[in-house]
């Protein structure tokens, strides 16, 4: 198995979205192991649908 | 309803089912940071592997994701033979079976350019970051841009780690 293919070309427009990339994040993720991204996805989820109730809950008469 | 990554892929890796993990679960795995909430996998179609896979999730009530209630939908291997693509929601949350995808092909295309994943103790295949970075560039949806641009940013960063 590979995880490498010809070099990708690069797309102007996928390069214009790249500037807004923030890296910062791109490197914390990248000194956590694989199982810590998942564990941190997870959290995000129940963080997002936390919001989602409360969001809902606001809107209610 | 959120996702329980864990629990779905020890059920498939413990059901000896074949796949490997793509789309945003995949994006994850190689750093990213935005947020998915579905696991995207793709299936091998062999009649051994969709047994396998009907068995797995069968105790999870897998149902079309956004249908409306009491569709005649049955979780067997009929079902899964005579289609192809699955978005579907379970007891475990959401998942995509896919039999094929974009730029990528099938489970055998793919297998060639799949890394293995050590994750909550179980061994999986995921599409490899450069792999992903093309079918995401072949699907060539206006919403996968940001995506990609991430991915690319990820791989720019990890060529520059010595």
């Amino acid at each position: 198995m590979k995880d490498h293919d010809a070099t990708l070309e690069p797309d102007p427009v996928i390069e214009a979205y790249k500037k807004d990339v923030d890296r910062t994040l791109i490197r914390e993720n990248l000194r956590l192991s694989v199982e810590e991204r998942f564990e941190k996805l997870m959290q995000l989820q129940e963080f997002a649908e936390e919001l989602r109730r409360a969001g809902q809950q606001a809107r209610q008469p | 309803m959120t996702t329980n990554f864990r629990e779905l892929l020890q059920t498939l890796v413990t059901g000896n089912v074949e796949f490997i993990i793509v789309g945003g679960v995949a994006a994850t795995a190689h750093g990213s940071a935005r947020l998915t909430e579905d696991l995207d996998i793709v299936y091998r179609r062999r009649p051994e592997n969709v047994a396998r896979l009907v068995a797995a999730l069968l105790p999870y009530d897998p149902y079309l994701r956004g249908a409306p209630p009491g569709l005649p939908f049955k979780w067997d291997q009929r079902t899964i033979s005579n289609g192809l693509n699955f978005t579907l929601i379970t007891a475990l949350g959401a998942i995509d079976f896919l039999g094929e995808i974009t730029g990528g092909g099938n489970y055998d295309d793919l297998l060639p350019h799949a890394i293995e994943l050590q994750v909550f103790g179980l061994n999986c295949l995921c599409l490899g970051l450069e792999r992903l970075i093309h079918v995401k560039r072949a699907a060539g949806r206006p919403k996968d841009f940001e995506a990609i641009a991430e991915l690319e940013a990820i791989l720019e960063e990890r060529r520059q780690k010595p």
